[in-house]
Parts: structure tokens; sequence; C-alpha cells
């Protein structure tokens, strides 16, 4: 057996001094983690978008880590389950920060888990950087506060904005319009923004209703919408009730111009696949759709190694919908800390109001109020859906966005109930 | 006799201590001022977090026990009461601006005069159709703040807390500290029902209402008084929620959660005495917050179904009831 000298050892030491300092090595031995710390929704209701939006930022942190991590640190994911229950998310972030003592918050997906973090975060005036939220900052009005939202700081004026435009420019300008949501935050400022946008353009609202959440069998809704002949209908629904909905109009063979508006639910891939042709000329708010105007740089990388893994994961197939987004909420965090250099907070929300982000669903910048500058509420069509294969809708031409007219992939087909 | 069946822990004799209060209600506040102390000394306010997710369900699970463990009715409506004191501290704030103090002030007095009326209406049924009452009367309570529009509705509703309060480190000291008082509150009270003639009038509901009545124990009033005391502290639990978590909406204020909790506590520390809920809840509490922060997964219920399993199973009388037999 060699002995090894004190000589040795200084020169080995030095050796590996050397080798960890050396460019072109992702990190030194033993370097401190920067980690980001969230909680996510990975059992309960909102585990499918939640454990889907877990998988993209687990994407992002192998790219920014392959890429030398930042700010010479690699970057460490620390998350917990909210089990989709706000009660438990601010014992979490208390957790998060206080005893994980994480250098940077994100959020969980939806309005429901963001808030009841804001107080914990707001204490500890952190940068936070959200996902989907919707309105949240209105109660709060935190300056350090960050959502990867498309619906921007009006709601009201902007949310059917798509819907109502698209309508405008039929052939046979519509008259009258059906509004129906279910009784939740986001379905709720939906329906608003249809009724306040209707009124605006002259159109008579013929039926307006809301549904509870428990809501199974919508078949006396529907036909009451039906009696009432509506050009019309505008529906602001949630996935179970989603399905529900357009299973009750496929049966009744409702027809109007425009159907839809603000259903979410037909954006992921297992209500695609379980509806199949129902879904033909609908047309509904969305956040992406694989068309050529939205080809942003990096986007088709993130999604093929998200649909790689997807199906190993049981996560939505496709990565239509929230998962570039939670994609590009880390980027936004990752940009913004490699302009600043440190880990200030206030200098990093300065950065945040003050930057454009490159990211995967484009270029973005944030308002006052920390809500997209530039809202961008897709309206998009189902075109030429014949059945439930999934393989269209990574192509473009299925999904076709209708409107903003700067991301204009295609024209409205009418009427919803025709056959592809 | 209400015709539950619940297993529940021997009484213990009853002692000529039994009935000295002062002792316990200095043991009760020392051991509170250790714990204050003890967690401003590591300050850290995870702990303060972490110990108001236990003493919440101290109190909920306290006041569950006085009607389902010394009278023997067992309440599955403990998220309807719990979300009556959420909503009732909402609407107070957003009607007059008044905070979390009055907030659980006006909590109590909803809470109890609901248990009041929920008793009225309910105490005439027996057994298992009493139990079936108090969660339809959760059902509706949900129901009608779902569709009440000045406390949030279907939406939610924002409370905007103060960042601090003096002379507090943190608003969740604060929090903690007034959940701390309410959870010595409640088991006082527990105790002194269970110690007097209204607990021994409970009893003998719970043994056999008939043959108490028989003997002059005026059930009516007693099990009023009892459904009066447990709403009132039930909502008296949920008032700071809302300031805990800065919003609540209906699925979360009316959650699956708290029923089952409220229910399995007791029963896991030993029904029918004011020590069986608080170790219940401290034991469940402390196993599901765990859970939440490290094997990170929806195994809370689950982790209260085998925890009740296995005390029907091996000590249908609780922890309490099970050391009590041992000796």
């Amino acid at each position: 057996m060699t002995r090894m000298t004190r000589r040795t050892l200084g020169r080995l030491a030095a050796g590996a001094t050397v080798l960890a300092a050396a460019p072109g090595l992702s990190f030194a031995q033993g370097s401190n983690p920067l980690r980001i710390g969230y909680s996510m929704s990975l059992s309960g209701g909102l585990a499918p978008n939640g454990r889907s939006s877990l998988l993209a930022h687990k994407i992002w942190q192998e790219d920014v880590n392959a890429r030398g991590g930042i700010l010479g640190r690699p970057v460490e994911l620390v998350y917990y389950d909210d089990q989709s229950s706000p009660a438990n998310v601010p014992g979490l972030y208390t957790k998060l920060l206080d005893v994980d003592r994480v250098d940077m918050v994100t959020s969980s997906y939806a309005t429901v888990m963001i808030a009841p973090s804001m107080p914990v975060i707001m204490q500890r005036n952190m940068c936070y950087v959200t996902l989907l939220g919707a309105g949240v900052n209105e109660a709060f009005k935190y300056d350090r506060y960050f959502n990867m939202n498309v619906t921007g700081d009006d709601i009201r004026a902007n949310y059917a904005k798509g819907f109502l435009d698209v309508a405008a420019k039929l052939p046979t300008p519509p008259r009258t319009i059906a509004i129906l949501a279910v009784d939740n935050e986001f379905a709720q400022k939906a329906a608003e923004s249809a009724r306040y946008l209707s009124k605006q353009r002259g159109l008579r609202i013929v039926y307006d209703r809301s549904y509870p959440p428990t809501t199974v069998d919508f078949t006396p809704t529907l036909r009451s919408i039906q009696s009432a002949r509506p050009d019309l209908i505008f529906i602001g629904s949630y996935p179970p009730d989603s399905n529900g909905i357009l299973r009750a109009a496929s049966e009744l063979r409702i027809t109007a111009q425009m159907f839809g508006g603000g259903m979410i639910g037909p954006q992921i891939a297992a209500v695609q696949a379980q509806l199949g042709p129902i879904l033909n000329n609908l047309v509904t708010w969305d956040i992406y759709s694989p068309e050529p105007t939205m080809d942003f740089p990096g986007i088709r990388a993130f999604q093929e190694k998200y649909r790689a893994r997807a199906v190993q994961e049981q996560v939505d197939v496709l990565g239509n919908y929230l998962q570039p987004y939670a994609y590009a909420q880390m980027q936004v965090v990752e940009q913004a800390l490699n302009r600043v250099g440190k880990l200030d907070q206030a200098a990093l929300a300065k950065d945040m109001h003050a930057s454009t982000f490159n990211t995967v669903v484009g270029d973005i910048r944030f308002g006052a109020h920390g809500e997209w500058a530039e809202p961008r509420n897709l309206l998009v069509q189902f075109q030429g859906i014949r059945d439930g294969d999934l393989e269209k809708y990574k192509r473009p031409g299925a999904k076709v966005i209708l409107f903003p007219e700067n991301l204009k992939s295609g024209e409205p087909r009418i009427p919803y109930g025709a056959p592809a | 006799m209400s015709g539950a069946s619940l297993p529940l822990a021997p009484a213990p004799a009853m002692a000529a201590g039994g009935r000295r209060h002062l002792p316990f209600w200095l043991g009760a506040v020392g051991v509170a001022v250790l714990l204050f102390v003890a967690l401003r000394a590591i300050g850290n306010d995870y702990g303060y977090f972490a110990g108001y997710f236990i003493l919440q369900y101290v109190v909920l699970a306290t006041a569950w026990n006085i009607l389902g463990g010394y009278a023997g009715y067992v309440n599955f409506g403990a998220a309807g009461f719990m979300a009556a004191g959420a909503y009732t501290a909402i609407a107070l704030r957003k009607a007059t601006g008044l905070d979390l103090l009055p907030g659980i002030a006006a909590a109590a007095s909803v809470g109890a005069l609901l248990g009041l009326g929920t008793g009225y209406l309910t105490l005439r049924l027996r057994g298992v159709y009493f139990s079936i009452a108090t969660l339809c009367l959760a059902v509706v309570l949900q129901t009608l703040v779902v569709n009440w529009d000045y406390v949030g509705g279907s939406r939610g509703a924002y409370i905007v807390r103060p960042r601090e309060v003096a002379p507090f480190t943190s608003y969740g000291e604060y929090l903690f500290l007034v959940m701390l008082v309410l959870a010595v509150l409640a088991v006082g009270i527990a105790r002194t029902v269970e110690v007097t003639r209204l607990g021994r009038g409970l009893q003998a509901i719970r043994d056999n209402e008939r043959a108490a009545e028989a003997v002059g124990v005026p059930t009516l009033r007693l099990k009023l008084i009892a459904t009066a005391l447990c709403g009132a502290l039930m909502a008296v639990a949920g008032a700071p929620l809302p300031y805990y978590s800065g919003y609540l909406n209906p699925e979360g204020a009316f959650s699956l959660a708290y029923a089952v909790n409220a229910i399995a506590m007791p029963l896991i520390g030993g029904a029918g005495t004011w020590a069986g809920p608080v170790i219940g809840a401290v034991l469940l509490g402390s196993l599901q917050q765990a859970a939440t922060v490290t094997i990170s997964s929806a195994l809370n219920l689950f982790i209260v179904g085998w925890m009740l399993v296995i005390f029907v199973a091996v000590a249908p009388r609780g922890i309490l009831g099970w050391f009590r037999k041992r000796r």
C-alpha cells in the first residue's frame, strides 16, 4: 500500500481546487445550491395540472443546471404537496422560508392556492412569481407579485373580448347571447366579462344563470338555453362540468353560431381524447396552441422533452396548456436573477417590473399590479375533429387561433354542432 | 339513551380533587406559557403555524367531545360549525372593519345560537338520525355561503391581515397565541363540564336517556346547553381561519378533513374525558403536519383512517381508556 505523504495530499488538494474552478465544469464541488421553493398540488382536485406543472419545472431545472445553474450555483427545487387544500398553504410556505430557507419562492397553480400564500410571502417581502392566478393581487396590492397568466390586469374588459370580437365579424352578426357559468372565482369573472362586453356591444342577454359546482346533469339547463334561441352561447365552466355540458349539448343537438367562450377542460389532453368529435367547432378561451403563430423560441424543445416523459410520469401527454407557462414561470426567475446578479428581493422586483422576459411562451412584460402588461387571451376553435386521437393536437390545424389578430391562424367555422 | 354506541374511555373516579379548578387552570396556563416561551426561543415562524394547526384541532375535538363524548350525540357537522365561525369573522370584518378578537367573540355567539337552534330542531332525533341531521346542517350552511355574495360566495373572500401586530414578532406568533388561549379555555370549559352536575347529567343521558329523565335529569335543557357550547367552541376554532390563510372559499372552509378529524381525534385519544381529545388532537395533528412536510402527499386522511381502524381494533376506548384498563 502506498502511503500518502503530506506533500502528495497538498498536491491533490491543489489539483482538486483547480479542477473545481475550471470553466466548463458545472459547479464547484459542494457548492451551495440555489433553492427555489413552492407548494404544488400533487394530489387532490388540482393534481392533474399540478403534477404536469411540476414536470415542466423539473425540465427547466435540468436545462438550467446543464447551462451551469444560476449565479454559478446549481438549482434545487424544494416543493411540498399542498393536497389541493388552501388551508395547508400558509404552513408550507412558512416552512419553506423559515426552516428550509429557500432563496426564492414561486407558486402552485390556481388562484385558490396562490391567495393563501400571499400573507406569508408579503410578510417576508419576497419576490413572488405565480402561475395562472386570476386577480389575486387586486386584494393584496403587493408590489413584488408577478403572475404568469394571459388575462392581464382587467379581466372584465379582456377575457371575453376575443369571443365577442370574432362573433361580431361573422357573416350574420349575432344579436342575442346566453351566459352560463359555474359558481367559482374564475368562471364568474369570465361570465362578468361576457356580460359587461355584451351590454357594451348591444347584444341582448337572453339567458344568464350560474350553477353549483356539484351539478352533474346539464340537460335541463341546456334545454332552457335552447328554448331562448341565442345566437351565441358563452359558458364559463371547469373540467368535470365542461364534459357534462358538452355531452349534453351533443345529445340535445344544440346549435348556435358560436358555443363555448370560457370553458376550462377542452385544453386538457385527456378531455380531448374522451370527447373527440364533440369538440368540433367549439370555440373557447385558451393560453397556448401549437400553431405557427405561437412557435416561440424554445417551445418545441420543451415540448419534446415534456412529451417524452409525460406518459411515464402519468401527466397530460400533450403539454399544450399550462405546462409551457410553468416552464416560463421559472424562466422569469432565472432571467431576473441573472440580470440582477444577487439574491436581493427588492432589486429582483424592480427588474421584473422593468424588463422584458424572453420565454417559451413569448416575450412578456409585467404591468404595475404584476399581471401581464399586454393581455393575450386566446380564442381557439377545434376544427376538423373526427375522433379522439391526440396526435393531431401535436400539429397545427386542430386548435386554430381566431383571436388575437397578431396570433390568428385560421378563420371561424360555424355553426357549433355541425359535423367535421 | 342516545342510541349511539360510542366506545368511551371509562370516566375517572370523581375524587375529591376532581373538582379542584385552581390547580388545573394554573397547570394549563403553565403549560401554555412554557409552550409559547419555547417556541419564541426557537424563533421560527413555522413552529407557530404548525402549533396553530394542532391547536385548532384541540379546540375542535374538545368541542365535539362535549356533545359526542359526554352526551353520546355524534355530531358530523363540525366543518359546518367551524365554517360558520370563519364566515362570521369575515362578515364582521366586511361590515364593521373589526379585527380578529371581536370576530372570535361574534363567532362564539353565532356558533352558540346555531348550536341551540340545531339542538331544538334535532334533539328529538337520536343515534344515527341525529348524526345525519348534523351532516345535513353542514350541507345547508355550505349552500347558504356559496350563494351569499357578501362574504364572497363561491368565489371566496380575501382578508388582508396586518403584517405585524405589536408587540409580537410576527402575525403568525399572534395567531398562535390567540389559538393557544382558545385551546386552554376550551379544554378548561370541557373539564368544568365534566366535573360538574352538567357533565354528570350528560353522562346519564349517554348511558340511558329515558332513565335519566325518569330520575329528574332535565335532559332537554342539558342537551341544549351542550349543543350551544359545542357549537360556540367549534365556531371559535374556525374564526381565525380566514386570518390564518388570508383567503377562504367554501370548499376550504367546509373541508371534510375538519369533520373527520373532529370525530377521530377524541375517539383515538379517549372520548368522554377532557384529556382524550387533547391527546388525540396532538397525536393526529402532529402526525398529519409531519406527513405534509415529509412524505408530502395526501396521506393525511389515510393516516387518520388507519389510526381509527387500529384503535378500534386494539384500543376501542382510545389511548386513555387503554391506559386505565391496564392499571
